[in-house]
């Protein structure tokens, strides 16, 4: 039996995830997983970007994925606008409860504080900056016996839970007219419908950049320990990391 | 209590609850498994967000879009619909049924003798696209209440269209001040992509509700009868009934 965030001996392991922890994470991937999947399908069957209160095909567009060589027809052909919409929303209460529960949880706990939120002196400029050079540097054995958070992976995940998610939720529903009705300041907040949904384009850009490296530092901090620690909690401390 | 007071007498959730009836919060035919449970969350909670129910934003003259779109059907192919274009809808009304005092048709002419509303609105379709536009028609509780107001066991108004399309909204889409049977477009007759002669306007849900093209009105407490019973054309392909979303 290992004991809770201690260190131990060289060689041992430890529970490096509480189970609120793990359980949100994994609900996270699905959900997040059919939101993109689903907003995808939404996006090809109308695939323009506009700005302001209005766009609609032949008004001056932001973005035109015709440009890119996909055409209207063809990326129509891709889409399923109705299976698009009845799993965006679906997923998307899936995932606003399941953050709710998380920063519930996390709060109570202290895991915001205590694990989550870069300190002042981890916000530095130099801090910051010697944090990316190691990342540059590529994975080392003091990466890979990390059990806390970095000072850039605190600022990521910390703009990802308490900017970035209520951003797409906002813009998501700015666009919807029922709520947009209930709430008139959303369409003020983001200058009208066509520029939330404008927004919520590029959010979902950013969501996979985010996910993308987030699988890559996984997998350059030590795959399987890492991946394990997020299922079980065990999390194996390495013999060179200390 | 009157028919006609008890239709102007509920313009609030409270109202709706109060009478007993859960309509504004669940859908008609409520879905299996999480899309369902989904979709009652999103309905109670925007309509709970829309207790006082609160007007969809109305423009400026200047946000009008410049040529406001067509989409979907753009000029039923039948020859009922043809007939009625081709002699200017002089011969074309609108029955309202159902759970109403007085069951009647009225003429484009009749209708337009009716107080009427203007509103620019946005319309906002599911698909992603949204435009501006100026529209006047007739609110739907001064057709019904010319029609002698609905009974107490009303929940739901069908619209068909003349394309053989239909969908239903509840009583709280009803009451609304913002729910009008729409015959003009930017100060112009309404024109036959936009849905010609009349067309319905529920400005607080998403495009596909605002039927084209109408031919005819049903006050109903049930919506077995129509279509495979789920309340509109498009939710019996498996979309979302409400389209406040």
């Amino acid at each position: 039996m290992t004991s809770h965030r201690s260190p131990g001996a060289v060689g041992s392991s430890l529970l490096l995830h509480s189970y609120n922890v793990r359980i949100c994470h994994w609900i996270n991937v699905i959900a997040g997983g059919y939101l993109l999947l689903s907003g995808i399908h939404i996006f090809l069957d109308f695939p323009e970007l506009y700005w302001g209160h209005t766009g609609y095909q032949g008004y001056p567009a932001l973005f035109k994925l015709s440009d890119w060589g996909l055409s209207w027809d063809e990326a129509g052909a891709l889409g399923n606008r109705m299976w698009g919409r009845n799993y965006h929303f679906t997923f998307a209460w899936v995932f606003l409860i399941n953050g709710l529960v998380y920063v519930a949880w996390s709060l109570a706990r202290g895991h915001v504080r205590g694990r989550l939120l870069p300190d002042r002196s981890e916000l530095a400029p130099a801090s910051l900056k010697a944090d990316l050079v190691e990342h540059l540097r590529g994975p080392g054995p003091k990466r890979a016996a990390a059990t806390t958070y970095g000072p850039l992976q605190k600022l990521s995940y910390s703009l990802l839970i308490f900017v970035f998610v209520p951003v797409m939720l906002l813009t998501g529903l700015a666009q919807a007219p029922a709520f947009a009705a209930a709430w008139p300041w959303l369409l003020d907040l983001f200058g009208g419908r066509q520029s939330a949904r404008t927004l919520h384009a590029a959010g979902t850009v950013l969501f996979v950049v985010f996910v993308l490296v987030h699988v890559v530092e996984v997998l350059l901090a030590g795959a399987v320990n890492r991946v394990r620690s997020m299922i079980t909690g065990k999390f194996r401390l390495p013999e060179e990391g200390m | 209590m009157s028919r006609r007071r008890l239709l102007t007498s509920v313009p609030a959730l409270g109202g709706l609850l109060a009478t007993g009836c859960a309509d504004a919060l669940v859908p008609p035919t409520v879905r299996g498994g999480l899309i369902g449970a989904a979709d009652v969350l999103t309905m109670s909670t925007t309509r709970w967000l829309m207790a006082d129910q609160p007007l969809a934003r109305e423009y400026e003259r200047s946000d009008i879009a410049p040529d406001f779109p067509t989409w979907g059907q753009t000029n039923p192919d039948n020859e009922d619909y043809q007939r009625h274009l081709s002699e200017g809808f002089v011969n074309w009304s609108l029955p309202v049924n159902g759970l109403v005092g007085r069951p009647r048709a009225f003429s484009l002419d009749e209708l337009k003798q009716l107080p009427s509303r203007t509103q620019i609105t946005a319309h906002v379709c599911e698909q992603g696209w949204s435009a501006i536009g100026e529209w006047t028609g007739a609110p739907l509780t001064q057709v019904l209440e010319a029609a002698g107001g609905v009974s107490p066991e009303a929940r739901y108004v069908v619209f068909s269209a003349m394309d053989r399309w239909y969908e239903s909204i509840d009583m709280f889409d009803v009451v609304h001040p913002q729910t009008i049977l729409a015959y003009r477009l930017n100060g112009n007759e309404l024109p036959v992509g936009n849905g010609a002669p009349l067309r319905l306007r529920v400005e607080r849900q998403c495009g596909y509700k605002n039927i084209k093209f109408l031919r005819s009105i049903d006050v109903v407490d049930s919506l077995a009868g129509f279509g495979r019973g789920t309340g509109g054309l498009s939710s019996d392909f498996g979309f979302h009934w409400y389209g406040g979303v």
